[in-house]
């Protein structure tokens, strides 16, 4: 009798277009988190097939992942991950070192993202001088400044009041209508309602994918 | 690939973790300060021997070549050299009056521990039995009043000339020209003191006393006693003819077959060269030691420290990953933080070294009025603290490969959800 290999996901079929609002949804252990680090290309499936943007993922090497995650993909966490000893510039400007964009250039480029998050009054702060909703604010502008294509966000108002959340999920509803693919994933269906499409996963599977008007 | 702006961001975290940390940064590169400061202090030493040595030589003379019943460095050859027969006064003359090529042939014979004194005061010292010629020798060259004559040699005069250690030894509050000293209780007249020509291991040639031949036999008899001719070749290239004739000279004096060595020896200035380099030898080695000990010692504590650092910032990893950081970015951003330790530990032990050595220095010139050490610079030569920055740099990268590989190959999912 050997170990029973336990698998997080399992007989997981789905795809996801361009410019869609997904939200994916699924109680603690359901296997959502797994889901959405493979969708992030933080992790490679054991099995079967992810392709992104006609790549196979699960034979891309560690420093092919990273450059996909660096160009393509925008991350939001529930709690923030922003480098506590660095400004809010310098938070933003991370994802550009790197891309090996010069100092001028992610200057501009990381003041323009936190303009566009409304927080261009706070550049200089550290995150511990900023809100919560500040500091999620921050962690948007780090996510937007290499414009990728995509942004995963796992739980974004998990550590927000409820009146900040919404003004959080009205900066994802805005990336939505300037065509940015956004992945939520949620067990509030506050939340998930922000969505056109929800996934619902419970024990490794997907038990439900629908669309909502 | 390694992108300018990746290193530029592992530079600035290296300079706020320092600042962050500073001082555990201390205390961690203690080692490596220490390594560093008997790398630089090893050099500057080695050095200093190398200039103090070549100016006493050269002082003294590299044309120099000594004739002796004895080897000055061979004490492999001391059966060899007993059984020889003793080198005559009368051999030493003729060597002086058939030898064309040299300078100067100078006969020279020693008293081991003879007893001179001064007043109360005694000491034994080696004295030394000449003739006026060696006063024209670099070796001989007056500080004070001057060398016998060669009347005064004919005539037996009973006169001194002294090193330099002797007469500050016998007066040191003032001149000695002019003073009676008593050799062997006959008493002697110092006309002259010898300016100082040793150092370390040479020291002796400064407690040496010099006396007119004729003086000497007077006073320990040449019985039984054997002599040296000290041959002045006149400059260094002039030295394989010298050597040659004396060799020549002497064989034929001392009636050695065609097929038998040399009855006798022939010293040169290359005898302490070798006594030079084996003191440089075991500076280097037990500097080596200390050195290869200290930066064990400081690069196990800056490994040890890179570890706490890489699990202190196991999240931090997992952001920059999930942000685009590649195995080789998080690989520098640890190396270069574990040199800039070690750089940081250079800084330290550059002043402390700096500081050291002048005092050395100050000391050595000052104290202990060593003049010769002024042909050494006070200041820490540049590129020995080039060297000591390099080795700073490659201890840092071999104490970091370790833990900064181990970040490098975080998963990044693992690293995220570290608290």
């Amino acid at each position: 009798m050997g170990e029973e290999q336990v698998f997080a996901l399992r007989d997981v079929s789905l795809q996801i277009g361009n410019n869609e609002y997904v939200a994916i949804m699924g109680p603690s252990g359901s296997g959502k988190s797994t889901l959405m680090n493979m969708l992030g290309c933080l992790d490679t499936p054991t099995s079967g097939l992810y392709t992104f943007k006609g790549q196979n993922v699960r034979t891309m090497s560690d420093d092919d992942l990273a450059e996909i995650r660096n160009r393509e993909i925008g991350f939001v966490f529930q709690t923030f991950n922003l480098l506590p000893r660095a400004t809010a510039l310098k938070n933003v400007e991370l994802p550009l070192v790197y891309s090996g964009v010069s100092a001028d250039k992610r200057r501009e480029r990381a003041e323009a993202a936190l303009d566009s998050v409304g927080l261009g009054d706070r550049k200089e702060h550290k995150p511990n001088e900023l809100s919560g909703g500040q500091r999620q604010r921050v962690a948007i502008a780090r996510a937007l400044v290499t414009s990728p294509s995509i942004i995963l966000a796992d739980e974004p108002t998990g550590n927000l009041d409820t009146k900040t959340g919404q003004e959080i999920m009205a900066v994802f509803e805005q990336l939505w209508l300037h065509g940015k693919t956004v992945v939520l994933v949620t067990h509030e269906e506050d939340v998930a309602r922000y969505a056109r499409r929800i996934i619902r996963v419970r024990d490794g599977l997907v038990e439900s994918d629908t669309v909502t008007t | 690939m390694i992108r300018s702006s990746e290193f530029a961001e592992s530079f600035r975290i290296a300079v706020a973790s320092l600042r962050a940390n500073l001082l555990r940064s201390v205390l961690t590169t203690g080692g490596v300060v220490v390594g560093i400061f008997i790398v630089v202090l090893m050099g500057w030493l080695i050095r200093g021997l190398d200039s103090v040595w070549e100016q006493t030589i050269s002082i003294i003379g590299r044309d120099m070549i000594y004739i002796d019943k004895w080897n000055w460095a061979g004490g492999r050859n001391w059966r060899l050299a007993e059984s020889r027969k003793d080198v005559t006064l009368d051999q030493v003359m003729a060597l002086a009056d058939r030898m064309e090529s040299p300078e100067y042939v100078i006969p020279m014979t020693r008293q081991w521990g003879g007893s001179i004194s001064y007043g109360s005061k005694s000491l034994r010292t080696s004295i030394v039995g000449t003739d006026s010629d060696y006063g024209a020798t670099p070796a001989g060259s007056i500080l004070d009043g001057r060398f016998f004559t060669s009347v005064e040699d004919q005539q037996s005069s009973n006169v001194a000339v002294v090193g330099f250690g002797t007469a500050k030894t016998l007066f040191p509050d003032e001149s000695a020209v002019g003073k009676t000293i008593k050799i062997r209780d006959i008493p002697y007249r110092v006309v002259g003191v010898i300016e100082k020509r040793g150092f370390l291991f040479m020291d002796f040639i400064d407690q040496q006393v010099f006396i007119p031949l004729r003086s000497f036999r007077a006073a320990f008899g040449f019985q039984g006693r054997s002599f040296s001719a000290a041959i002045k070749a006149g400059n260094e290239r002039m030295l394989d003819v010298v050597r040659a004739e004396a060799v020549g000279t002497m064989r034929v004096i001392r009636n050695v077959p065609p097929h038998k060595e040399d009855d006798f020896a022939v010293n040169e200035m290359e005898a302490f060269d070798e006594q030079a380099k084996s003191i440089r030898f075991w500076i280097w080695v037990v500097g080596i030691g200390l050195t290869v000990l200290a930066f064990i010692v400081g690069s196990i504590g800056i490994m040890n420290i890179m570890f706490v650092s890489v699990t202190e910032r196991t999240k931090e990893i997992g952001i920059r990953k999930a942000l685009g950081a590649r195995r080789s970015s998080i690989l520098m951003q640890f190396l270069v933080e574990s040199t800039f330790l070690c750089l940081f530990g250079a800084l330290i032990a550059m002043p402390v070294a700096q500081i050291v050595v002048a005092a050395i220095h100050t000391i050595a010139t000052s104290v202990y009025d060593f003049e010769a050490a002024s042909a050494v610079s006070i200041l820490i030569p540049l590129d020995l603290l080039g060297i000591a920055i390099f080795v700073s740099i490659i201890v840092g990268i071999l104490a970091g490969i370790i833990p900064a590989f181990r970040a490098s190959r975080l998963d990044p999912v693992e690293a995220l959800r570290f608290e």
